[in-house]
């Protein structure tokens, strides 16, 4: 320790002095800057007058928040919570939170300063309180828990609130310091009237739940006295949040608690109260219908409230709600809100239809979605749109053929990643594969995603998948859109059979078009081979057919880009076939389209199981005779299923129509019965109905065999 | 359970910091330059909660300075918390009477004071303004004296 001249004392650099200068320092001068100060403040900390010293402890504060590491203060800082003035002492436990961890070894000086301090005035002991709160650990709260306990009888409330708050800190460092200590800490509780240090005993206990939470029946009683007399909005969130603790440990707990709840849904205007009981009552209170109804209002307020913190809070609730039917009341309000959303609570939105659209609701969501996805939220709205409409087989979808004709061509139109891009293929194979009949659509599927395609201009846009083809180890990039294009055209392919000539054509015209092979050339080999399975088809019924010429053009055209692009794999074959046309190449090209492909690869079979009930011999192509037959009895279905269902609507009107009547008329019959009977009614009535109080007999027993045996015996 | 309490301005800068858990500088410091980033990219349309490395993040702005607590995952009430941080800018203002980020400054030792009155071990202790005030004011006629 030194002591600093008067000449030094006047060039002394106040709190006030280093923050100015650090406001004004430039940013490459501000390491010097805070290298000379921390040398000043070392030397100053060990000053003997207080004032230097005080001056020093402030200016660590600030350097401490400014991001530089104090710790080398550790010990002076302990040392200063010894000391005389309480100026300085305050500032050093303020301070001992950024430089003592539970680690620390100065903790062990810590003890006897905390001993003497908890002797002194209510306010040092409080801010000694405070700071064992902050840096205790296990051997220190060990050494001064029977003062702290003592502490909890304090005449002040000040006292008691902090040394409650400390002892949920030391019960949840060494729970072995909870039997004895926490009993007596609750009976003080129970005569408490302060409601800062009911809240910090309510604080305690859940504390204590955390670490111990088979001695929550000591708390019962306690809790519920208290949220039947409470005023204090902050105590009453702390005890409703402890009550669903306790009512997830103790369900009986739930009865008492409705008569309360209710009340105070009714008179609270705090809304941090208010959500805290809504989403209490959404998660535990589900059986009881009218305290759910009223918290369902006022959910529906906060969905709808122009604060969007409250239209997020109300979304997060709605998220303990566990059936759809639940979500299906609040879905106006939901949709309303989305509208105003930000970019969070649409995906909170998201998630929750994710999780809870069902058939009823699958065409106003999907519409919904369709009409108001954004530039930012978009690619979010359409993965969760084709989640929906893939979840669990298909099963929210009734209308497969709307759903592919008005549905995902807008979906389509909207991919912008290719991730989304990924997700819509395998939608639409999934969707091909299980609805047989509706490649029939594929044509116009594909006239009405792939037009667009070829208006806009369509160099590689966006981020691109890269990949390498195996066998040529020729290297292309796919954007979202080129992934589309390659699955939309392998479907057409895959569904020549069953279209007819004119739409035949309008593939070739639309491939005509200059900037589709420009612009596809990772898609040429899939354009390709779909050109043959259309000259497959034509030039087998129409050799003449005026399209031929067209296609063997545009194959040309192909082949001519593909040698330009330089791959090993030249097709000599179809070359010729193009030139001369032979009747066995023909023939050869069209068995190839033509057979079944093998359902399994059998050698790979042999390591992977078949699913069971599957026949691996048996191919899973289905004729187009079977296919027409498939399509017209969905197309009747679909024509009949409005009637079918006025018919069902007329027939529950009549059924409920009869069964009033039938109620109707024997209530009369009841009436008429009674009457005679009601005049002979005894003013004593006989017992009609004998309780059955004996043992269940096992099968086969009677109960004369029963009573025989016992007068035997 | 209250992990962190910060005032940090719009510039990154740390007015105050209070933690509950100890944290190194090193990891501070990027905890405290990832919030405010995450903060500013947020217009009023947003609500005022979000989560970032584990933990629920409330904020309020208040001109140019951001008061953000940092909680655990389990707690449920961000209104409630939110509420909470206008209460303690309202008791500071009580006392600095109109305060400002030059208060907080200069005056670091007792906006950390006034913090500990209303949160101790990552709990809510106290609410009422007179009652955080009390000891504050006690010390300031015993220093005038």
């Amino acid at each position: 320790m030194f002591h600093l001249s008067q000449m030094d004392q006047i060039f002394l650099k106040s709190l006030a002095d280093v923050v100015r200068t650090s406001r004004t320092t430039s940013q490459y001068d501000k390491l010097t800057f805070t290298t000379q100060t921390i040398a000043d403040i070392k030397n100053e900390i060990q000053s003997r007058q207080e004032s230097v010293r005080y001056q020093a402890l402030l200016k660590l504060f600030f350097l401490a928040m400014e991001g530089n590491n104090i710790r080398w203060a550790e010990f002076q800082i302990i040392n200063l919570m010894g000391s005389g003035d309480f100026q300085l002492k305050l500032g050093a436990q303020l301070a001992a939170h950024l430089v003592i961890d539970t680690q620390s070894q100065g903790l062990i000086m810590v003890t006897n300063v905390f001993q003497k301090e908890f002797k002194n005035g209510h306010v040092e002991c409080s801010a000694t309180l405070s700071c064992l709160g902050t840096i205790a650990n296990k051997d220190l709260s060990d050494s001064l828990l029977p003062h702290v306990l003592k502490l909890t009888t304090n005449t002040k409330p000040l006292i008691r609130k902090k040394a409650i708050a400390v002892l949920s800190k030391i019960f949840t460092i060494n729970p072995l310091n909870i039997p004895g200590n926490l009993e007596m800490v609750i009976q003080q509780l129970q005569k408490e009237t302060n409601i800062s240090v009911l809240a910090c005993g309510i604080s305690l206990f859940c504390s204590v739940m955390k670490v111990a939470p088979k001695l929550y029946p000591l708390f019962l009683s306690i809790v519920y006295d208290q949220i039947s007399k409470q005023k204090s909005n902050w105590l009453l969130i702390k005890l409703v949040r402890i009550s669903n603790k306790l009512i997830s440990l103790e369900p009986r707990f739930q009865g008492k608690l409705i008569e309360h709840y209710t009340r105070l849904l009714n008179q609270t205007n705090s809304k941090s109260l208010q959500y805290e009981l809504i989403y209490s009552i959404m998660k535990y209170f589900k059986n009881h219908s009218q305290l759910y109804e009223s918290a369902g209002d006022i959910l529906k307020q906060f969905l709808n409230h122009q604060d969007p913190n409250l239209r997020c809070l109300g979304l997060e609730c709605l998220t303990h709600i566990s059936s759809s039917a639940g979500l299906m009341e609040f879905q106006e309000q939901i949709l309303e809100s989305f509208k105003k959303s930000d970019y969070f609570s649409k995906l909170q939105i998201l998630q929750l239809f994710k999780d809870f659209t069902n058939q009823q609701n699958f065409q106003t969501v999907i519409e919904f979605f369709i009409k108001y996805s954004d530039l930012e939220s978009n690619h979010k709205i359409i993965e969760s749109l084709i989640f929906i409409i893939m979840k669990d087989k298909f099963i929210n979808v009734d209308d497969p053929e709307k759903l592919l004709l008005m549905y995902i061509p807008v979906i389509a139109q909207k991919i912008d990643t290719i991730d989304n891009a990924i997700r819509f293929k395998e939608l639409l194979f999934e969707l091909l594969t299980r609805v047989p009949g509706l490649k029939v659509y594929s044509d116009q599927l594909c006239n009405q995603i792939l037009q667009t395609y070829a208006i806009q201009s369509d160099s590689l846009q966006g981020p691109t998948l890269n990949i390498v083809q195996r066998h040529t180890q020729l290297k292309y990039s796919l954007n979202h859109r080129e992934i589309i294009f390659k699955s939309l055209i392998m479907i057409v392919g895959e569904s020549v059979k069953l279209l007819k000539l004119e739409a035949l054509t309008n593939i070739i015209k639309f491939l005509e078009q200059l900037n589709i092979l420009n612009c596809y050339e990772s898609s040429l080999s899939d354009i390709d081979s779909l050109l043959f399975k259309i000259y497959i088809q034509i030039i087998k019924t129409d050799p003449s057919n005026d399209l031929i010429p067209q296609i063997e053009q545009l194959i040309k055209n192909i082949y001519i880009k593909l040698h330009n692009i330089s791959i090993v794999k030249i097709s000599f074959f179809y070359e010729s076939l193009i030139l001369n046309k032979t009747k066995d190449q023909l023939d050869q090209l069209y068995n190839l389209y033509a057979e079944d492909l093998p359902p399994i690869n059998l050698e790979a079979q042999k390591l992977i199981k078949p699913p069971e009930g599957l026949d691996i011999t048996q191919s899973f192509q289905i004729d187009i005779e079977e296919i027409e037959k498939i399509k017209n009895s969905n197309n009747d279905q679909l024509e009949q299923k409005p009637i079918i269902q006025q018919l069902q609507q007329i027939e529950s009107n009549q059924t409920e129509q009869e069964d009033q009547n039938t109620l109707i008329q024997k209530q009369e019959e009841n009436e008429e019965e009674l009457k005679p009977l009601n005049s002979k009614i005894d003013p004593i009535p006989k017992k009609v109905f004998t309780i059955n109080r004996d043992e269940e007999l096992p099968p086969g027993i009677n109960q004369n065999d029963i009573n025989k045996s016992k007068e035997e015996e | 359970m209250i992990n962190f309490i910060l005032m940090v301005n719009k510039q990154g800068q740390t007015r105050l910091a209070q933690y509950f858990q100890f944290l190194s500088v090193k990891e501070r410091m990027t905890l405290e330059g990832e919030l405010i980033r995450k903060c500013l990219s947020r217009n009023e349309t947003q609500c005022s909660f979000l989560e970032h490395r584990g933990y629920k993040i409330i904020y309020r702005r208040y001109a140019s300075l951001y008061f953000i607590i940092g909680m655990d995952l389990e707690e449920e009430n961000e209104m409630a918390y939110l509420e909470f941080i206008h209460n303690l800018v309202e008791t500071l203002d009580k006392y600095f009477e109109n305060v400002c980020e030059l208060d907080i400054m200069f005056n670091i030792e007792k906006a950390h004071y006034i913090l500990e009155e209303m949160v101790m071990n990552g709990q809510i202790v106290e609410t009422n303004k007179t009652q955080i005030l009390a000891p504050i004011h006690v010390l300031d006629k015993a220093k005038d004296e």
